[in-house]
């Protein structure tokens, strides 16, 4: 019989992106129960809705995360433009989707990144961040921002794209395309990756659904939910089925994403290809009054957001309810019986960003 | 093309005392929870408890108007994985339920100031009202 | 004499050797990694920082262990380069490893604790090919002196390939390189923060990269010692060879990921027993 012992696990950690405190008990490597505790990076972003009038809000909305928060902005936005019955016009939602994909590609970039990290394999972890620059270099050229560019706003978008910028798009994702499939070999048939990712944190269609998981995580386990089925923006237009896999472990959700980055590629070929001419914004007339639930899937996940207004300039309630704050309790399931060594990369496979969790 | 779903957006206002039966039929249905929040109009809380299905994307939700005294129980034995969404509502608006699975305490976002995102008069009433009920309490209990 | 010489020169000269292998460990995998990488002699300018840094330890024993584990491995090399009992020298090496053992259990922090146990696993992954590998010696040349093994006619790889192999092998577990590094590693770990040596700091912190270099120059020895004979030319052999398996080492770690430890054992037993015991088995049957 092995000693229990408690290991407290961050919020500060060489694996831990983002600050989670989880309290471990541990009898000889093996986890009996983790016990999680947030509330480090609480920022109180909902609050600031009686400060910043609607319009504002964008630019606090965008800042609740740093690697989703183009989509953020957008999904406020749609929010908005759903209660005041705004037509946005079609240029703005193909543009809209381009810079969304390019977020899905550059997140799954950085998490393959830091999941190579996690077990250990540094040099693939350079690589891949390199290959993410080439992205970050992208999202700079078309809207001057890296990380947190504003290109949204309630009407549309603030910024165009000509066609030589859309040329040059395509040109970096041919090369992005390229550099992809060489490390997705090292990522899916590598000897000892695969020994640290298969058959690790597996959880069924079932307890996905009892623990209402979503995003990649969710569909690696062979739930076919993705809110870009809803066909708004330009996916009504676009080629598009869900990635899922059936196996559920740790190795699949790397599967998925990896697929996710391609599929990514291929439907912003498709949205430069068929993006119409036209206006990106129209005009707001009014105040917003009524509420909404808005879904929309960012690339960790879906988010959703309740939107509550009443014909002021300002905004009654907002409230957030990022992908990761659904994916916990999953993350909670998946450490019980694992190995200590196995934490990080599980708590690496929800794919954890902290500070969307609480803004 | 893409196989595009059209999901039916719904909202349902229940009785406070109907929350648990509602729940366990939605749950019974096969949808699964998508959040629950909480809203401050007009000197009332307004909670939402939203419903998903997964294969047509369905969206329910149900509506509960609760006076700010009042009690609501925790579905968090039906539904295990909303602790955290009771947490929060109890954390930022002071909503009182009952019987939480896991009790973060208020401690679940370490914030200072208790109920914030409340307005100000409104949290000292609250606060008021809270402090005579305990003590009520108190005193019943010492003549006992 | 000569042999006081030799002892002489490895304790003074070990640590020089080295920092210098470390740097340029370091500078390689950077460039591996695409990056600039660290200047040559910042092994010593690190060393040198940590002398000046504040020790806190969580008990005061720390020190004295440390010191016992950096006396006993000088004692291993000046053993082995003083021409002594190859068998004796891995023995004593292995009582240093059990001071260390000690260091990193006496602070009770988790992350020190289990890094420790997982050291102790290790040893008993490489333990099998270091026997093994004084044994071939043994059954070769008849005798367990470094002294007489280095003055025989052939090199003793010729009748030892499969010893080799395995010693090399597991070296990659005694240099804390991946996919083998599971106790503690070089860079920031990704499960027990830096796993047996999360509790050192400043001083044992100094202590353990010094004592890290006199192993690493002991090991080379060893590895040399499959090739070295009678003629003075097998010496640059020795050299050439060993680099090559030193940059081998650097190349393994940069490709391969951490694997865990059951992996581990599972690996270095069956490549102990296959190359190695094979070899033991042609030698016994030709005596």
């Amino acid at each position: 019989m092995g000693k229990r012992s408690i290991i407290p696990y961050g919020p500060q950690h060489p694996v831990l992106p983002e600050p989670i405190h989880l309290d471990l008990v541990v009898e000889d490597e093996r986890i009996i129960e983790a016990i999680p505790s947030i509330g480090f990076v609480h920022r109180g972003l909902e609050s600031l809705i009686t400060k910043k009038d609607y319009n504002a809000m964008v630019y606090v909305v965008e800042r609740t995360c740093g690697i989703c928060s183009f989509m953020h902005g957008m999904t406020y936005c749609e929010g908005i433009e759903q209660i005041m019955n705004i037509e946005v016009p079609g240029r703005a939602m193909y543009l809209r989707t381009i810079w969304g994909e390019m977020s899905r590609i550059h997140s799954h970039l950085l998490w393959l990144g830091l999941l190579a990290d996690g077990y250990g394999f540094e040099s693939l972890f350079y690589q891949t961040w390199r290959i993410r620059e080439k992205v970050l270099d992208i999202f700079e050229a078309t809207t001057g921002g890296r990380v947190i560019f504003s290109v949204n706003k309630v009407g549309g978008c603030i910024r165009d794209m000509n066609q030589d910028k859309l040329n040059m798009i395509l040109r970096e994702l041919d090369d992005i395309e390229k550099k992809v499939k060489e490390i997705q070999k090292t990522f899916l048939f590598d000897y000892s990756v695969q020994s640290r990712l298969k058959g690790i944190g597996i959880l069924t269609k079932e307890q996905v659904h009892d623990l209402s998981c979503v995003g990649p995580f969710a569909r690696a386990s062979g739930l076919d939910m993705d809110m870009r089925y809803l066909g708004k923006d330009a996916y009504k237009d676009l080629e598009f089925h869900a990635i899922t896999s059936n196996d559920g472990d740790c190795y699949a959700r790397c599967e998925v994403r990896v697929r996710e980055i391609f599929q990514s590629i291929d439907l912003i070929r498709e949205a430069i290809g068929k993006i119409p001419d036209g206006e990106i914004d129209a005009p707001v007339k009014g105040l917003p009054n009524g509420e909404t639930f808005m879904r929309v899937e960012q690339p960790r996940g879906e988010a959703i957001y309740y939107i509550k207004t009443s014909g002021k300039a300002f905004v009654d309630r907002l409230r957030i309810r990022t992908p990761t704050f659904a994916n916990l309790p999953g993350l909670c399931e998946t450490l019980k019986g694992a190995n200590l060594a196995d934490v990080g990369l599980l708590v690496l496979s929800i794919d954890p960003c902290i500070s969307c969790t609480e803004r | 093309m893409v196989d595009i779903k059209n999901p039916v957006e719904s909202c349902e206002v229940i009785e406070a005392k109907d929350l648990l039966v509602k729940v366990l039929e939605k749950k019974k249905e096969g949808l699964r929870l998508s959040q629950i929040c909480a809203a401050y109009t007009d000197g009332k809380y307004e909670l939402s408890y939203s419903f998903e299905n997964e294969e047509n994307f369905d969206f329910v939700t149900l509506r509960v108007y609760l006076e700010l005294e009042e009690e609501i129980p925790s579905v968090s034995e039906i539904l295990p994985h909303a602790v955290f969404y009771e947490n929060e509502m109890k954390e930022l608006y002071g909503v009182n339920i009952k019987m939480i699975n896991l009790d973060f305490e208020n401690k679940l976002y370490r914030i200072k100031t208790k109920t914030p995102l409340l307005p100000p008069e409104e949290r000292k009433r609250i606060e008021d009202a809270r402090k005579s009920i305990a003590e009520a309490e108190g005193g019943i209990k010492e003549e006992d | 004499m000569k042999a006081i010489i030799c002892s002489l020169c490895y304790v003074i000269f070990a640590p020089l050797i080295g920092g210098l292998l470390d740097g340029l460990d370091r500078k390689i995998s950077a460039r591996m990694q695409g990056r600039v990488g660290p200047p040559l002699l910042q092994p010593f300018y690190d060393l040198n920082k940590l002398h000046n840094k504040q020790l806190i330890a969580v008990s005061k024993s720390q020190t004295f262990l440390m010191i016992s584990y950096l006396l006993m491995m000088i004692l291993t090399g000046a053993l082995f380069y003083a021409g002594y009992d190859i068998l004796m020298c891995f023995f004593v090496m292995s009582t240093a490893s059990t001071f260390l053992y000690f260091a990193a259990i006496v602070t009770g922090s988790p992350y020190s604790t289990i890094g420790a146990s997982r050291e102790l696993i290790q040893m008993m992954a490489y333990e099998p090919a270091v026997l093994l590998a004084c044994v071939g010696f043994y059954l070769c040349m008849g005798t367990f002196d470094v002294a007489k093994i280095i003055n025989s006619v052939v090199s003793p790889i010729v009748y030892l390939p499969g010893f080799f192999i395995a010693f090399v092998f597991i070296l990659t577990i005694k240099l804390r390189k991946s996919p083998f590094d599971i106790s503690t590693s070089h860079h920031a770990h990704q499960e027990l923060i830096k796993g047996l040596t999360t509790e050192f700091g400043a001083k044992n912190l100094a202590l353990f990269q010094l004592t890290e270099w006199y192993e690493v120059t002991f090991l080379c020895g060893v590895v040399g010692l499959f090739i070295i004979n009678s003629n003075p030319i097998s010496i640059i052999g020795a050299i050439a060879v060993v680099f090559v398996v030193w940059f081998l080492e650097i190349l393994i770690d940069n490709c391969s990921a951490r694997v865990k430890f059951d992996l581990m054992l599972k690996i270095s037993w069956i490549v102990t027993l296959l190359s190695a015991g094979v070899n033991l088995l042609i030698l016994m049957i030709n005596r």
